[in-house]
C-alpha cells in the first residue's frame, strides 16, 4: 500500500492545511485496485491479460483540502479520480466518504451522493447541447417530475454570475466558447452545495489564458471551503493545491 | 422544469427523427382512426341494408305439429290448438326490451287461405309501412306499392332497369319457397309508364282495401290492376303487381293487417311477428333472450344462417381493419423501438453526465419513455383529428358521405392519444433499459 503524502500547499487556500489534515478525512481510499479487460477499455496488456490501472492506491481527502493528482498519461490518475467520485468501482481496496464505506453502499445511497456531496467536472464539460446554460446549471434539479423551484433558479443565476456567465445563461453550449462551457460546468457543479469537487483534467481542453481563468475560479471555490481533488497534466495548476499526489503506473509514487 | 423538460428538450433538438418518427406514427393513427370511421358507417349502411333483405327473429305462437300418415296414404302437417298473437301486446312487449335500440323492424303478419278464381292462394295480411323496411328490394311492376305514388314506383323500377340481374339476385337470404323464374321487364315496358297505365279501379270504402300480388301469384290467378278478389266481409282491390323477388312473396296477396283482421273476423291477431335486429357490437342472441323473457310460452326462432350471414359480413370488415390497424402500429412501434435504440447509444455521454449528476437509473429510463410517450401522444392527437378530417373524404370517394354521421368523441381523442402513448412508452421498454443500464464510467471516464 501506499500512502499518498503531502508536497506543499502553495498558493490558493494554504492557510486552511494545516487545521484541514488535523481533521478526520472527509474522503479515504485504502489499497484500491481497478483492472480493465479490452472489453472495458479497448486497450489490454498485449498478451491478452486485463490491464491493471490501479495496483493499491491511498488517499485521504481533509474536509476544505485541495488535493491535485499529476502523473503521465496512462498512469492511472483520471481512473482513481473516477473512483474516488464513483463513477467507477473499485476491484478491491475500500473508499469511504464520512466514515460510510462506498465499496458496499446502495446504488440509491451512491445516486443520493453523486445528487448532493459530490461534484465533477470533466476534461470536456459534457454539457447537454439542448438545453440553455441556465438550464444545464440547473441540471441537477431536473431528476424528477418537481418542477425547478425559484429559489434554485435563483441559486443557478448566481452561481453563473460567480462564473462570470449570468448574462449568457439564455445560450447554449453550442453558442459559448471552450472555456465558457467549461464555467458552465463548474456553475453546474456549484449550484447543489456539493462539499468535494472532482475535477478530471479542468484545464486540459482549453487555451493557458482560459485555463488560467477556470484555475482561478477552482482556488475561489476552495477558499470557499469546498474540498477539491483534481487531476492535472499541468504543473503549473498542479502546485496551486494544499498537496500534491503523484502517480506512474498505477502507484502513487 | 423538470425531468421532462430534458425528454422533450432532446426531441426538438433531433427534429428530423421526431417529425419522422411523428410522421410515422401519426399516418398510422390516420389510417387507424379512418380506417375504423370509414368501416363503422360501411358496417352501419351494411346492416341497414342487411336489415331491408328480410327478419332475422321469428316471434309465433307455441303450437303442436304432427305429421299424419296412414296407410301409405299422407295426411300432410296437422297443427294442434292454431293460437294467434295478440298483435298489440306482442308488439308493445318487443317494444319494451332492453336492446329495443338494435331491433330495426318489428313486422306482425296474419296469414289466411283463400280461392281465389277456384286457386287457393295465401293472403297475408301486413302492415305496409314496416314490411316495405323489411322488404326493401320490393318493386311494383305494375301499379305501385301501398303509399307509393305510380309516378314514383315507376321512376324505381326504372332506376333499377340496368340491374334487374341484381335484384333478382338481392333475394332474402331466408327464401324457403320455390323461385319463380320471371322474366324480368324490359325497360320500355308500357306498364312501367305511368302516363301510359290505364285507369283502374281503386278502393273505396270501409269494405275494400289495396292488395299488392306477388308476380307468379298475379300470372297464375290472372289478377290484374284495378281487379277485387273476395275476402271475408269485405273485397280487396289490386293495386299493384309485385315484381318478381325469388322469395315467397312472389306466390302470395298482401294486404293491410287491419283490413284482413277485420274481413276475416280475428281482430288485433296475427300468426307471427317478424322482427329484424341486427347490431355489429352485440350478440343477437342476447335479443332473442329479452323477448323470450318478454313473451313467455312463445316460440321464437333464431334464423341463425342469415343471423350470422350478415353477423359474418359486417365482423369481416371489423377484423379486417383490425388486422391492418395491429400491422400499422406493429410497424410504427418497430421504428420507435430501433429509433430509440440507436437514440441510446448516440446519448451515452449524456446519459453519462446525467447519472454523475445523482441521475438515478429510474430517471434515466423514465427520460427515454417520456419521450416516446410525447410522441405517441402528439401522434394520437393529431393523427385522430386527420383521421376524422380524412374519413368524410374517404366516405366522399365512396359515394356514401350522404347521410353519413360521424360523432366528434373528445373521450375517443383523449383515449386514441393515450392508448398511443402508452404503446411507444411499451415500444420504448428495452432501449429505455438499455439506457439505464449503463455506467457512468462507460459513457464518461477515459480509462
Amino acid at each position: 500500500m501506499t500512502e499518498a503524502t503531502t508536497t506543499n500547499a502553495a498558493g490558493v487556500a494554504g492557510a486552511m492545511t494545516g487545521a484541514s489534515l488535523l481533521q478526520a478525512p472527509i474522503l479515504q481510499a485504502v489499497n484500491v485496485t481497478k483492472s480493465f479487460t479490452q472489453a472495458d477499455s479497448g486497450a489490454d496488456s498485449g498478451d491478452g491479460a486485463p490491464t491493471q490501472a490501479l495496483k493499491g492506491v491511498s488517499l485521504s481527502v481533509a474536509p476544505g483540502e485541495f488535493v491535485s493528482i499529476v502523473g503521465r498519461s496512462g498512469s492511472g490518475k483520471s481512473t482513481f479520480l473516477s473512483v474516488l467520485s464513483t463513477l467507477l468501482k473499485p476491484d478491491s481496496g475500500t473508499l469511504a466518504y464520512n466514515g460510510q464505506d462506498l465499496t458496499t453502499a446502495s446504488e440509491a445511497e451512491i445516486d443520493a451522493l453523486r445528487h448532493g456531496d459530490f461534484a465533477v467536472i470533466f476534461q470536456f464539460h459534457y454539457l447537454l447541447p439542448y438545453l440553455t446554460a441556465l438550464e444545464n446549471t440547473l441540471l441537477p434539479f431536473m431528476r424528477g417530475l418537481r418542477p425547478v423551484s425559484g429559489a434554485q433558479r435563483r441559486r443557478a443565476q448566481e452561481c453563473l454570475e460567480r462564473v462570470g456567465l449570468v448574462d449568457k445563461g439564455h445560450r447554449l453550449p453550442g453558442q459559448l466558447s471552450g472555456g465558457e462551457q467549461q464555467r458552465v460546468a463548474i456553475a453546474r457543479a456549484l449550484v447543489k452545495d456539493a462539499r468535494i469537487l472532482f475535477a478530471d483534467e479542468p484545464t486540459g481542453s482549453l487555451d493557458s489564458a482560459t485555463g488560467a481563468t477556470v484555475m482561478e475560479l477552482l482556488g475561489q471555490i476552495h477558499a470557499d471551503g469546498l474540498s477539491v481533488v483534481m487531476v492535472t497534466h499541468n504543473e503549473q495548476y498542479a502546485g496551486l493545491a494544499d498537496r500534491v499526489v503523484r502517480m506512474a503506473d498505477g502507484l502513487v509514487v | 422544469m423538470n425531468i421532462l423538460t430534458i425528454a422533450l428538450r432532446n426531441a426538438r433538438k433531433k427534429w428530423v427523427r421526431t417529425l419522422l418518427l411523428l410522421l410515422v406514427f401519426t399516418l398510422g393513427v390516420v389510417s387507424i382512426v379512418s380506417l375504423n370511421f370509414v368501416s363503422r358507417v360501411v358496417g352501419e349502411g351494411l346492416e341497414k341494408k342487411l336489415v331491408s333483405f328480410g327478419a332475422n327473429i321469428l316471434v309465433s305462437p307455441r303450437s303442436e305439429k304432427l305429421t299424419v300418415s296412414y296407410g301409405g296414404f299422407a295426411l300432410g302437417d296437422m297443427l294442434f290448438d292454431v293460437t294467434y298473437l295478440d298483435e298489440k301486446d306482442t308488439l308493445a312487449k318487443i317494444d319494451a326490451i332492453e336492446l329495443r335500440k338494435n331491433v330495426s323492424v318489428i313486422a306482425p303478419k296474419l296469414v289466411v287461405m283463400d280461392r281465389v278464381q277456384g286457386t287457393a292462394v295465401a293472403i297475408v295480411g301486413v302492415r305496409f309501412a314496416q314490411e316495405k323496411q323489411l322488404k326493401g328490394y320490393w318493386l311494383a311492376e305494375q301499379g305501385a306499392l301501398p303509399g307509393e305514388e305510380p309516378a314514383e314506383a315507376a321512376a324505381k323500377l326504372a332506376a333499377r332497369a340496368p340491374a334487374d340481374g341484381e335484384h333478382q339476385a338481392m333475394a332474402p337470404a331466408n327464401a324457403t319457397a320455390p323461385v319463380m323464374a320471371t322474366a324480368p321487364v324490359p325497360a320500355s315496358s308500357p306498364a312501367r309508364s305511368p302516363e301510359l297505365a290505364p285507369a283502374v279501379h281503386k278502393p273505396t270504402g270501409p269494405h275494400e282495401s289495396a292488395v299488392l300480388v306477388g308476380s307468379a301469384a298475379a300470372a297464375k290467378l290472372g289478377l290484374k290492376l284495378g281487379d277485387r278478389v273476395p275476402l271475408g266481409h269485405g273485397h280487396l282491390v289490386v293495386t299493384g303487381i309485385l315484381a318478381a323477388t325469388g322469395s315467397e312473396d312472389d306466390n302470395v296477396l298482401l294486404a293491410d293487417l287491419s283490413f284482413v283482421q277485420k274481413a276475416t273476423d280475428r281482430p288485433g291477431k296475427a300468426n307471427f311477428v317478424e322482427v329484424a335486429a341486427l347490431c355489429s357490437a352485440c350478440p343477437i342472441e342476447d335479443i332473442v333472450t329479452q323477448i323470450a323473457a318478454a313473451l313467455p310460452g312463445v316460440e321464437i326462432k333464431t334464423l341463425r344462417n342469415i343471423v350470422e350471414q350478415r353477423m359474418y359480413s359486417v365482423l369481416f370488415v371489423k377484423k379486417l381493419i383490425l388486422s391492418v390497424s395491429l400491422v400499422i402500429l406493429l410497424t410504427g412501434c418497430s421504428m420507435v423501438g430501433i429509433s430509440m435504440l440507436s437514440a441510446v447509444n448516440e446519448r451515452k455521454k449524456e446519459i453519462g453526465i446525467l447519472r454523475s449528476l445523482g441521475f438515478s437509473r429510474r430517471a434515466v429510463f423514465s427520460i427515454f419513455c417520456a419521450e416516446a410517450a410525447s410522441i405517441g401522444l402528439l401522434a394520437g392527437l393529431t393523427g385522430y383529428l386527420l383521421g376524422y378530417a380524412v374519413s368524410f373524404r374517404i366516405l366522399a370517394a365512396l359515394d356514401m358521405a350522404e347521410g353519413a354521421v360521424l360523432s366528434f368523441e373528445p373521450l375517443h381523442l383523449a383515449a386514441t392519444a393515450l392508448i398511443l402513448a402508452l404503446l411507444t412508452s411499451l415500444a420504448s421498454l428495452v432501449p429505455a433499459w438499455k439506457a439505464a443500464a449503463i455506467e457512468p464510467s462507460e459513457a464518461l471516464v477515459t480509462l
